[in-house]
C-alpha cells in the first residue's frame, strides 16, 4: 500500500452534465457529489500528504447556478490504472441522469490543471422569436455585433458572439467568454450574472422576442492560437 | 381514480428565481426511495405519507429518525414516504405571493394530497413551524376545524412526550419508538382509506394501539387558577419501545444530501437509551431502557454504509458512546478500513470519564476532529446535585491524556440554573474552566500554542417533563444573566470561546415544553404575529411571544418559572413514558440532598 501512496498514479480527465434539478446545484456541491461519487464506484483517489489529506480532485470553473451545463470537467489522480470506458460506466453507476460523465480519458500526470487552464466559455442563449422575419434576424445580428459585441460594458470581456437562427424561428446567441486575463489581450472577465441582467433589458426592445432556454455549452483553451477543448488537447 | 396533484419542474423553475439556496428544493439525491407515482394505477390502495421535518433542509438531513422511517415505509410496496422541510423565509414568501401550497421533495406532491402529515419535533422551538407548514399546506392548523377525512395530521418525537401544547392542532400523537408504531399505525389507513368510515372511527380504532395519543378523545379540567383538576378519561397512553434494536438494520442506503447538511457524515446508531440518570436530562428518561446494538453487525454495517454513501467521516451516535460496552471492539473492527480509506470517526456525546488513552488512540489514528465534554456544572456539590457521575479530577486526567494524543481543540458544555444553585457553584465554573485551560496548556507542545482554544457552550437549564426536575421552576432570566456575565468577565478570554443560549427563548422553551393545551393558544397567537425558525438566534422575538401569552390569557411564569407542587396533576400525566411519578420524585429528594447513588433502571 505505501509503494503505491507515493507512486504517481494515473490521471482521468472526464467530462459531465448537469441539467435540470441539478442545475440548482452549487458548484461546492457538485464538487462534493463527484468526490463521493468517486469513492462509491471504488476508484482509488490519491491523496495530498499533510494533517487533513484531501483527494487530489480539480474541477472546471464554476457554472452560474439555474444554467444548465453539457461543460464540466474534472481531473482526478487515481492510484490504479484502468480503462476510460470502464471509469465512464462505474462513475455513471453512481450518478443520476441528471448529473453525468460523457467522456473519459486519460492524460499526462504532469498536464496543467483544468482550472487554471480554461480561457474561453461558451454560452448558448436561445431565443424563442416566432413570429420573426428574415429581415428582423438580418436586424437583430447586426445589432447585436454592433451594440454588444463591440459597443458595450461587456466588449472587453467577449471573445467572441454569433447569431444563429433554426428553421423554427429559434435564434441562438452564441457568447465566448473569457475566463482568464491574457495579458496582450488587455480583456476582462466575463461576469455572467451581470450580463444576463443587461441582456434581458436589452432585449426587451424586441417585443417578440424571450429567452427561452440558457446553457453552457463548451470550454475552451487557448492553444496555438486556436480555441481547443479541454479533451482536443491531450 | 383517485388524483394527486403535483407541481410541475417547469413551474418550481419559475417559483425558484432568485431564490437562495435553490438546492434545498430540488429533488433527485442519490438514493431516494418514494414510489414513482407515473407508475401506479391505483391510488385508493395506496398510503402516502408525508415525513415532516418543520426546519430547513440542512438541519433536517441529518436528523437520524427519519431516514429510519423513511426506509422502513417505501420497503412496503403499497406505502410510499416523502420529505418535506421548512421552506426558507424567501422561498415561503414567494410561495403565498403565488398563491402555491407547499409540496413534498420527491414527487412535489402537494400536502393537501397525502393521505398522513407525519411531523417530526426535536424540540419545543419548532412549534410555530408545524403551524406555518399546515397552513401552507392549504389546510386549518386547528385539527376540529379540518372537515375532510384525509390528510391525517400527526406528530412525534422527543417534544411531544408532553403532547398537550400541540394537542389542538393533530389529530393523533405518537409516544415513543416509531420503527414498528409507523407501520401498524399506516396498515389502519389503508383500512380506513378503503372504507368510508370517519374520521373518528379511525381515530378510536388507532388509539388502541400503544403510543398513539389522541387528544380529542381526552377532556381536561381546571381549577380557577390554571391547574389542572382532573383528565378524563384518565387512561394512560403506554410509550411504544422497540424492544431489540437489532430487529432493524441500520439504514445502509440513506438519502445522500446534493447541499451540505450541518452534519455531513455517514451516522450510525449503536445504541438507545442511556443508563446514567442525569437529573435535568429528558432523554436519560424517555428513551429507556438502554438497547444496544449487537457489535459485529455495526462493524459490517458501517463499513457498508461508508461503501455505498461514499461518506468520508463516520459518526457512532448515542445518548453516551462511551457507554456502549463494546465500544473498544466496534472501534478497533472499523479502524482498519477507515484509516485506510481515509474516513475520519467522530464519537459525539463522548463522556469524559470513560474516555481513556486506548479510545484516543483509536480514533486518533484518523483525521482529528474536535473533542466534546459536558462537565455540565463546575462544582462537584452541584455535579451530585444533578447527578451527573463525574470528578474534576478524571476531567483534567482525561483532557491530558487526549492533548498528549494530539487534539488541539476542545469544546466544553456547562449549564446554569440548576435547582439548589449558590454564588459558589458559578465560581466553580470559572475556575474549572482555568484549570482545564492549564492542564491544555501544559499537555500541548508550545508550536501548537498559537492556534489553541477552548469553546465553551454555556445554557441556561429548562426543566423538562418526565424528569425529576420536572417540579423545579426556571431560574429568572435577570438571574441567568447576571450568573453569564460574571463567567464571561472571569475566564482566561486569551484561550476561551464563550457562547450561550439566549435565556429568554428559553424561558419560551421552558412554558413550552411544561405546557397544557392552552399554551397552544399563545403558539397559535406567537405563529399570527409571524413567529418562525424560533431557535434561530436572528429570528427569534421575545416580545412576540410575550404579547402571544398575554392576549391569550396567559402568565408565561406559570408555565416556566414557577415551582410546581409534588399532588400536582401534570399536563403529561396523562403518558405512560415508562418511569413512575414516584421514581422522579424520589430522585428529586435526593437531589435535595445532594445525594448521587441511584436506583437502577
Amino acid at each position: 500500500m505505501k509503494n503505491q501512496e507515493n507512486a504517481a498514479g494515473f490521471k482521468i480527465r472526464f467530462k459531465f452534465y448537469k441539467k435540470d434539478e441539478y442545475k440548482y446545484l452549487s458548484h461546492l456541491n457538485i464538487v462534493n457529489i463527484i468526490t463521493r461519487a468517486l469513492r462509491r464506484a471504488g476508484i482509488k483517489t490519491k491523496y495530498s500528504c499533510g494533517y487533513r489529506p484531501k483527494p487530489k480532485i480539480n474541477f472546471s470553473n464554476p457554472t452560474p447556478l439555474g444554467v444548465d451545463s453539457f461543460a464540466e470537467y474534472c481531473d482526478v489522480v487515481i492510484l490504479e490504472d484502468i480503462e476510460e470506458c470502464e471509469f465512464l460506466s462505474a462513475v455513471n453507476l453512481e450518478l443520476v441522469p441528471q448529473m453525468m460523465a460523457t467522456r473519459a480519458k486519460k492524460i499526462d500526470i504532469k498536464s496543467a490543471s483544468i482550472s487554471s487552464d480554461i480561457s474561453v466559455c461558451l454560452y448558448c442563449f436561445e431565443l424563442d422569436a416566432a413570429s420573426s422575419t428574415v429581415n428582423f434576424i438580418n436586424e437583430f445580428t447586426e445589432s447585436v455585433k454592433n451594440n454588444i459585441k463591440s459597443k458595450s460594458d461587456f466588449s472587453s470581456s467577449i471573445f467572441d458572439m454569433m447569431v444563429k437562427t433554426s428553421n423554427e424561428n429559434i435564434i441562438f446567441v452564441k457568447l465566448y467568454g473569457y475566463v482568464k486575463i491574457f495579458k496582450n489581450l488587455n480583456n476582462e472577465i466575463f461576469k455572467f450574472n451581470n450580463f444576463l441582467e443587461f441582456f434581458q433589458n436589452w432585449i426587451k426592445k424586441y417585443n417578440i422576442i424571450n429567452i427561452s432556454y440558457i446553457k453552457k455549452e463548451e470550454i475552451y483553451i487557448f492553444k496555438d492560437n486556436t480555441l481547443k477543448t479541454p479533451m482536443e488537447i491531450i | 381514480m383517485e388524483k394527486i396533484k403535483t407541481l410541475k419542474f417547469s413551474e418550481l423553475e419559475n417559483l425558484l428565481e432568485g431564490i437562495q439556496k435553490p438546492g434545498r428544493y430540488v429533488n433527485h439525491e442519490v438514493g431516494t426511495k418514494s414510489k414513482d407515482i407515473s407508475k401506479i394505477a391505483d391510488f385508493s390502495s395506496m398510503v402516502f405519507m408525508a415525513l415532516i421535518f418543520p426546519d430547513i433542509y440542512e438541519i433536517g438531513m441529518p436528523n437520524l429518525g427519519l431516514p429510519i422511517l423513511y426506509e422502513i415505509i417505501n420497503k412496503i410496496k403499497y406505502f410510499s414516504a416523502e420529505r418535506v422541510f421548512s421552506p426558507w423565509i424567501d422561498f415561503e414568501k414567494k410561495l403565498r405571493d403565488r398563491k402555491v401550497k407547499l409540496f413534498s421533495l420527491e414527487n412535489r406532491i402537494f400536502l393537501d394530497c397525502f393521505d398522513v402529515l407525519g411531523f417530526s419535533v426535536q424540540h419545543e422551538m419548532l412549534c410555530t413551524n408545524i403551524l406555518n407548514i399546515i397552513d401552507m399546506s392549504g389546510l386549518k392548523i386547528h385539527s376540529k376545524e379540518r372537515g375532510g377525512r384525509f390528510p391525517l395530521v400527526c406528530a412525534g418525537g422527543p417534544a411531544v412526550v408532553n403532547p398537550q401544547p400541540l394537542s389542538k392542532f393533530m389529530d393523533f400523537m405518537v409516544i415513543g419508538d416509531g420503527e414498528e408504531l409507523t407501520i401498524k399505525i399506516l396498515e389502519k389507513v389503508k383500512t380506513y382509506k378503503k372504507s368510508s368510515k370517519g374520521k373518528l372511527w379511525f381515530l378510536k380504532e388507532i388509539s388502541k394501539l400503544d403510543g398513539v395519543y389522541v387528544p380529542g378523545l381526552y377532556k381536561f379540567y381546571y381549577f380557577k387558577d390554571g391547574k389542572i383538576s382532573d383528565i378524563k378519561p384518565f387512561l394512560k397512553v403506554k410509550k411504544e419501545t422497540v424492544k431489540d434494536l437489532n430487529k432493524f438494520d441500520i439504514v445502509l442506503n440513506p438519502v445522500i444530501p446534493n447541499i451540505k447538511p450541518v452534519h455531513d457524515r455517514f451516522a450510525v446508531e449503536i445504541m438507545r437509551g442511556c443508563s446514567r440518570g442525569c437529573r435535568f436530562c429528558q432523554a436519560g428518561i424517555i428513551y429507556r431502557p438502554v438497547r444496544q446494538r449487537n457489535v459485529n453487525s455495526l462493524i459490517e454495517n458501517s463499513i457498508c454504509g461508508i461503501k455505498n454513501t461514499g461518506y468520508d467521516e463516520i459518526s457512532f451516535m448515542s445518548l453516551s458512546t462511551a457507554d456502549y460496552k463494546d465500544i473498544g471492539c466496534l472501534l478497533e473492527g472499523v479502524a482498519g478500513f477507515m484509516n485506510l480509506n481515509k474516513i475520519s470517526v467522530s464519537l459525539p456525546s463522548l463522556r469524559v470519564d470513560s474516555f481513556n488513552l486506548h479510545l484516543a488512540e483509536l480514533i486518533g489514528s484518523g483525521r482529528r476532529t474536535g473533542l466534546t465534554f459536558a462537565p455540565e456544572a463546575g462544582s462537584q456539590r452541584m455535579r451530585d446535585i444533578i447527578n451527573k457521575d463525574i470528578s474534576e479530577e478524571e476531567i483534567i486526567d482525561c483532557i491530558k491524556v487526549a492533548f498528549k494524543n494530539g487534539w488541539e481543540k476542545i469544546k466544553l458544555y456547562f449549564m446554569i440554573g440548576f435547582p439548589f444553585e449558590e454564588d459558589e457553584d458559578i465560581e466553580q465554573i470559572v475556575l474549572l474552566i482555568k484549570k482545564i485551560t492549564n492542564t491544555a496548556k501544559d499537555a500541548l507542545p508550545k508550536r501548537n500554542f498559537r492556534r489553541f482554544k477552548i469553546n465553551v457552550s454555556i445554557n441556561a437549564f429548562c426543566p423538562k417533563p418526565f424528569t425529576p426536575f420536572q417540579w423545579v421552576g426556571q431560574d429568572s432570566t435577570g438571574s441567568l444573566v447576571k450568573k453569564f456575565n460574571y463567567i464571561v468577565k472571569n475566564v482566561p478570554k486569551k484561550f476561551v470561546q464563550i457562547s450561550w443560549s439566549n435565556p429568554q427563548a428559553s424561558k419560551i422553551e421552558s412554558a413550552l415544553s411544561k405546557g397544557d393545551s392552552s399554551v397552544g393558544d399563545a403558539i397559535e397567537k406567537a405563529w399570527r404575529k409571524g413567529a418562525k425558525f424560533d431557535n434561530w438566534t436572528d429570528m427569534f422575538s421575545y416580545k412576540i411571544w410575550e404579547e402571544a401569552f398575554k392576549e391569550s390569557g396567559l402568565d408565561i411564569n406559570f408555565f416556566a418559572t414557577r415551582e410546581i407542587l409534588p399532588d400536582e396533576i401534570l399536563p403529561w400525566d396523562i403518558i405512560d413514558i415508562g418511569t413512575s411519578k414516584k421514581f422522579l420524585f424520589n430522585e428529586y429528594e435526593k437531589s435535595r440532598k445532594c445525594s448521587r447513588v441511584q436506583n437502577k433502571i
